[in-house]
């Protein structure tokens, strides 16, 4: 009981609380409307709603994850969404234009978003411009090359790479799940490294990190580049999701998926962690979904009820703004045992003065 | 004496950072002429009348959409609603006039009103919250572009009144569109707010050291959020002008300006970090975001092409002006 | 062993470094000296790889070496603890002290066992009482300098760079620090040791280099060379023997109003009962080691913290201030020691940064004409003969004694009834204390009151007309006239309050 109390303690003194509460909060939520609205109260349950949930979701949960190591490291790339369409027409083009098989392009195709990343990356860190204009030229660029590619939404991929996708594994768990949870494991081994400790360095303060020792540089642009890693699976993730390409997609990933890393309690530069982003992206997912529910659910319970679908996204955007001032209630606990923290240091400092 | 010596030791590209840093806008004019020239040069039917009279037409829109960017910069914050305040405002000005003329005052309080509310929440909450301004302020325009959807079911219907039009798109000579008269009123207004008051003193105080501010008796919410709310107003003004220029608007139809207005004031030398920053060099800055986007169209690329270039343009600017700077001196 | 030849180094256009020289040898500590912006600062960033140097040499054992990143520094054998400390504020402990010198494990993994290990050997040596997990920012600033010595050290150097480490700790953690100094001294470690404290100097230093305007001046064994000869090289004049200006003793009638009447104040955790008095014209010192709620009763009067209990009274009235604003509008100046952090405007001009107080007061949108800000300035500048260059220039052209005395300048010319001063002359050198000092007796004698905390006691002495000593949130001793000396000053530091000493009303 003590043990759980005090890992308990531990927790609430972690930046992924913030972003825990939120997403307990929009499971509980989608858990109750979606129940009412199905008449089966354990409804978001079900195994395979839930995967289907999970697997078309998953390219954004993967993006909010590379972009967190880019926050962690005291950058961000705006561009990161397009980058994700970038992915997709290379991995639909590769196929189809050189007949090439569709490993190939998948392989061409997270080279390509590393490069488009190293890009982004050589202009953020050796230039050091300012990340948010970077992000945007890079949009037209990329926007550009990804047209220059492949003009009008075409293509497709063969059922036999996007049918296992779709169907979860021994029929509960979906395979995205399972590459969301390999790349967090990935992370979880990256932190224990040299590395995971330097992104945290050059993020929290880059001058310091430089008098360490450490060249920041190259350590934005690793981070760059792995970033551009995970970006690729999300794109393949997606192309195996809509089993077609379209050169003019999830442009706005980019900036939804900042907006989740810091609902999920990452700040700006060596703060917070990727559970963060797991669980911010969590909460913007399940929010979307508890939202689409309760219109589902709305007409039954008032007769007459009728909205267009656009005030679907007006209610879900309207909860996300009131889940960014939830994060001043959770975070009042990060700030309490910091001043916490303080008071102590001062006890201990009076030891001194004789 | 030593001024001169290691000036004349500076290499040429570092004597060219320090013109760049003397005077950001005399920078962004002589480009803007550059890129003019060049766009002349390669295609000599740019140079026309009508041409050059929609670069000033678009250059004002630009920079009075621009000029609440500028303050809310110089402060220290951001704000990505102008493009949202404005596609509202755009749409709202349609709708009410409906192609009838008489209804420019309300519309004016109307749009004003409209402004002044998104730009009082977005400080509000920028504030109350403690969150990146930029994340604030784009949970906010986010609903905002909702709402334009909402309240005209993904359609808005009417059109700007032709007068209000005329009084916006005209040109005296064939050449210098009426918006300069509207230009003539704001620009001023815009430069004694920044310039001639202590409200711009306080800004530019909060914005270079906020905690010295506090200390020395600002009260900083206040200002901070007063910025956001000239932002809003601006935004909608210009958004007013911007429905006049169009004729009609739709859903998002602005929504460019965030960023477009975002570059237009760093290329004019504010400075992303706050306390830098003048409205002269916002102009400018608009001008050569204009003369830029006219240069890519008369230029007759593919829409691709277009793309690309403007990014690598763009990323070129921002070498010159925004490079942050190097951890070893 | 390491020698710095000929160094130069100019930022922009301000000249840092002129022909600058420093020798380095083994198990010998070199005191580096000068006031600020002499260059002291830039000698230490050439050695650590940060600033890199526009000509000169740096020679290690004889041959010439480049450092061109704090990785070189490191290779070879160079550790510094910075005065703007870099440790990193949003990592733990245990990470700090162990960035770029991580014990690895298996698989490329950092030895969380070993870390730990290592970490609280050095925690121990150091005396610094944390626990390892502790993120850095919920650390008190003293901790976290001796963090940044342990963290140098821990690096087993060649050479210790350390610059002004000493400026936030306490007595005892000094000595602390002396020892683990001596014994890295024993194995054969050389050290330059920037500081502005000059009984330090006797202390612990073998040889003194001095510097002034970027220019090597002298290198001598400390041995050989006296405080005043000290004093003289490093500001080109002797310091006077005699206190050219005595403090004014006043006497109030009981029935006097004081301009400010703290009684029983208390702000956890570090105030826990605090009154005192300050009359019209008054100087009002406020003495104590660093961290004994000087500075938060003196923002709990200007607004910037709100105390649980106790009363201020402003003029004779209970006033509350929810915000600095409502204190600097009722007439309260304030100057912080903290300049980068607290007062200066760095990249306006100096004139705005005079302005400053003016323009956060009056109406927000009345037209304000370019000359008002500027002869204000002007008037402010010739007023009290302060010279601090080019009115149009940014703040951060000027020295850290010249933005000093622009912020002085700021208040002064606002003419407030009240001005506190929280440890205003920290890292300020002593022409630009001096001026201050001269400026502050002025306004004095115009009828401002002035409340200032100050952490070096000399200058406590030398410029109030009362003194009140606070330890441990609490007044220990109150000073005037005879009472008023070195002495009992130290005493009432160190919480020893004789009856002789109690508290006088």
């Amino acid at each position: 009981m003590n043990g759980i109390r005090s890992s308990y303690l531990r927790f609430r003194k972690t930046p992924a609380f913030t972003g825990f509460i939120l997403f307990l909060i929009s499971i509980v939520l989608n858990t109750v409307i979606q129940g009412f609205a199905s008449g089966n109260a354990l409804a978001f349950f079900n195994p395979n709603a839930l995967s289907t949930l999970i697997t078309s979701n998953a390219p954004f949960i993967l993006v909010t994850m590379a972009q967190s190591l880019l926050l962690i490291s005291g950058t961000l790339d705006m561009s990161i969404g397009i980058q994700i369409a970038l992915v997709n027409v290379v991995c639909i083009m590769i196929p189809q234009e050189l007949g090439a098989p569709v490993e190939v392009g998948w392989l061409c195709a997270i080279l390509a978003a590393v490069a488009a990343s190293l890009l982004s990356g050589f202009g953020c860190a050796v230039l050091r411009l300012p990340p948010l204009l970077v992000g945007y030229a890079m949009t037209f660029i990329i926007k550009g090359v990804n047209v220059l590619v492949m003009d009008i939404p075409q293509g497709k991929v063969p059922k036999a790479y996007w049918k296992p996708y779709q169907s979860p594994l021994f029929g509960f768990l979906p395979v995205a799940l399972l590459i969301i949870l390999l790349v967090f494991c990935a992370w979880l081994y990256l932190k224990r490294t040299k590395f995971g400790r330097y992104i945290y360095a050059v993020g929290g303060n880059p001058r310091n990190a430089f008098a360490a020792g450490i060249n920041p540089v190259k350590v934005q642009i690793q981070a760059f580049v792995l970033k551009g890693v995970i970006t690729g699976i999300a794109g393949i993730c997606l192309t195996l999701m809509t089993a077609s390409g379209n050169p003019l997609q999830a442009e706005d990933y980019g900036l939804r998926s900042l907006s989740a890393c810091i609902l999920g309690g990452l700040g700006f530069g060596g703060w917070g962690s990727m559970s963060c982003a797991v669980f911010g992206a969590g909460f913007f997912v399940v929010i979307q979904n508890t939202v689409y529910y309760l219109f589902t659910l709305l007409p039954k319970i008032i007769p007459g009820f009728a909205v267009t679908s656009y005030w679907q996204n007006m209610v879900s955007d309207v909860i996300l703004l009131l889940g960014l001032f939830m994060t001043i209630v959770t975070a009042k606990a990060q700030r309490e045992t910091l001043k916490q923290g303080l008071v102590k240091q001062f006890r201990r400092g009076e030891k001194y003065a004789k | 004496m030593q001024n001169n010596a290691s000036t004349a030791r500076m290499g040429f590209s570092s004597s060219l950072k320090h013109f760049v840093k003397a005077s950001p806008a005399r920078m962004a004019l002589i480009l803007a002429a550059l890129l003019f020239l060049i766009t002349v040069l390669i295609n000599p039917n740019g140079l026309n009348p009508t041409a050059i009279g929609s670069i000033i037409l678009m250059t004002t829109l630009l920079a009075i959409s621009a000029a609440g960017q500028t303050m809310v910069l110089i402060s220290g914050g951001i704000d990505f609603g102008v493009g949202s305040v404005m596609s509202a405002a755009a749409i709202l000005t349609t709708y009410t006039m409906n192609g009838q003329n008489g209804h420019f005052v309300q519309v004016l309080v109307m749009a004003l009103l409209m402004g002044a509310a998104i730009g009082a929440m977005n400080g509000i909450c920028v504030v109350k919250i403690g969150l990146p301004p930029m994340i604030v302020t784009m949970a906010i325009s986010n609903i905002v572009t909702r709402l334009q959807y909402v309240f005209t079911q993904g359609s808005p219907s009417g059109y700007a009144s032709p007068l209000f039009v005329k009084s916006v798109t005209a040109r005296i000579g064939g050449v210098i569109p009426f918006i300069v008269f509207y230009a003539m009123l704001i620009f001023p207004l815009v430069l004694f707010v920044i310039n001639r008051t202590r409200f711009g003193k306080q800004m530019y105080m909060v914005g270079n050291n906020r905690v010295a501010a506090r200390l020395t008796g600002v009260r900083v919410n206040r200002i901070v959020i007063l910025t956001y709310v000239f932002s809003g107003l601006l935004s909608s003004f210009a958004g007013m002008l911007g429905a006049a220029y169009m004729n009609t608007a739709r859903c998002q139809i602005f929504d460019d300006y965030a960023f477009t207005s975002l570059v237009a004031v760093i290329v004019g030398g504010t400075s992303f970090s706050g306390g830098i920053g003048t409205f002269g060099g916002t102009i400018a800055g608009a001008l050569l975001m204009t003369v830029l986007s006219n240069a890519l169209t008369t230029l007759a690329l593919s829409q691709p092409l277009r793309n690309i270039l403007n990014g690598v343009i763009v990323v070129l600017l921002l070498i010159l002006y925004n490079r942050s700077k190097s951890v070893r001196q | 062993m390491f020698e710095m030849r000929g160094i130069d180094k100019q930022f922009d256009a301000v000249v840092a470094l002129k022909k600058a020289s420093l020798t380095i040898e083994p198990g010998k500590i070199t005191a580096l000296l000068g006031s600020n912006g002499s260059g002291k600062s830039t000698m230490v960033k050439v050695l650590a790889g940060l600033v890199n140097p526009n000509g000169g040499e740096v020679l290690m054992d004889g041959k010439p070496i480049q450092i061109r990143s704090g990785m070189d520094s490191r290779k070879y054998g160079i550790a510094t603890a910075f005065q703007d400390l870099s440790l990193i504020p949003t990592m733990s402990v245990i990470d700090n002290i162990l960035l770029g010198n991580e014990p690895m494990g298996s698989m490329g993994m950092v030895d969380r066992k070993k870390a730990l290990r290592e970490v609280n050997e050095l925690l121990e040596r150091f005396q610094i009482d944390c626990d390892p997990n502790d993120y850095v920012n919920t650390l008190m600033p003293s901790a976290q300098s001796m963090l940044e010595v342990a963290k140098a050290v821990k690096h087993k150097p060649r050479l210790l760079l350390l610059d002004e480490v000493t400026a936030a700790l306490h007595h005892d953690e000094i000595d602390i620090l002396f020892r683990v100094l001596r014994e890295l001294r024993e194995e054969g470690v050389a050290m330059v040791y920037v500081t502005h404290r000059m009984n330090e100097i006797f202390q612990i230093c073998d040889s003194a280099t001095i510097m002034r305007g970027g220019e090597t001046v002298i290198s001598a064994p400390v041995s050989e060379l006296t405080l005043s000869d000290i004093v003289f090289y490093m500001t080109g004049k002797r310091p006077e023997v005699s206190d050219k200006n005595p403090t004014v003793e006043h006497h109030f009638s009981a029935d006097a109003v004081p301009v400010l009447d703290v009684e029983n104040l208390k702000i956890s955790p570090k105030v826990k009962d605090i009154s005192l008095k300050a009359y019209e014209g008054e100087i009002i010192g406020i003495g104590g080691l660093e961290g004994q709620g000087q500075s938060e009763l003196i923002r709990a009067v200007l607004g910037e913290i709100q105390p649980e209990n106790g009363t201020i009274r402003f003029l004779g009235k209970d006033r509350r201030f929810k915000a600095p604003a409502d204190g600097v509008k009722s007439g309260i100046g304030f100057i912080s020691g903290e300049r980068n952090r607290e007062a200066i405007f760095a990249e306006r001009t100096i004139s705005e940064n005079i302005f400053a107080g003016n323009a956060a007061k009056g109406g927000l949108f009345s037209y304000l004409k370019a000359s008002t800000v500027k002869n204000f300035a002007r008037n402010a500048v010739e007023k009290y003969r302060i010279k601090i260059g080019e009115l149009k220039n940014p703040a951060n052209s000027l020295s850290g004694g010249n933005q000093q005395k622009l912020v002085v300048a700021r208040w002064i010319a606002m003419g407030p009834k009240l001005l506190l001063l929280d440890d205003p002359t920290k890292g300020v050198d002593i022409h630009s204390r001096l001026e201050i000092h001269d400026i502050l007796r002025q306004c004095a004698k115009d009828g401002m009151t002035v409340i200032m905390s100050a952490s070096d006691t000399d200058e406590l002495l030398a410029i109030a007309d009362r003194i009140y000593v606070f330890y441990e949130g609490k007044v220990s001793g109150m000073l005037s006239g005879e009472s008023k000396n070195a002495q009992r000053l130290v005493a009432c530091m160190m919480g020893m309050t004789g009856k002789e000493e109690a508290v006088q009303k």
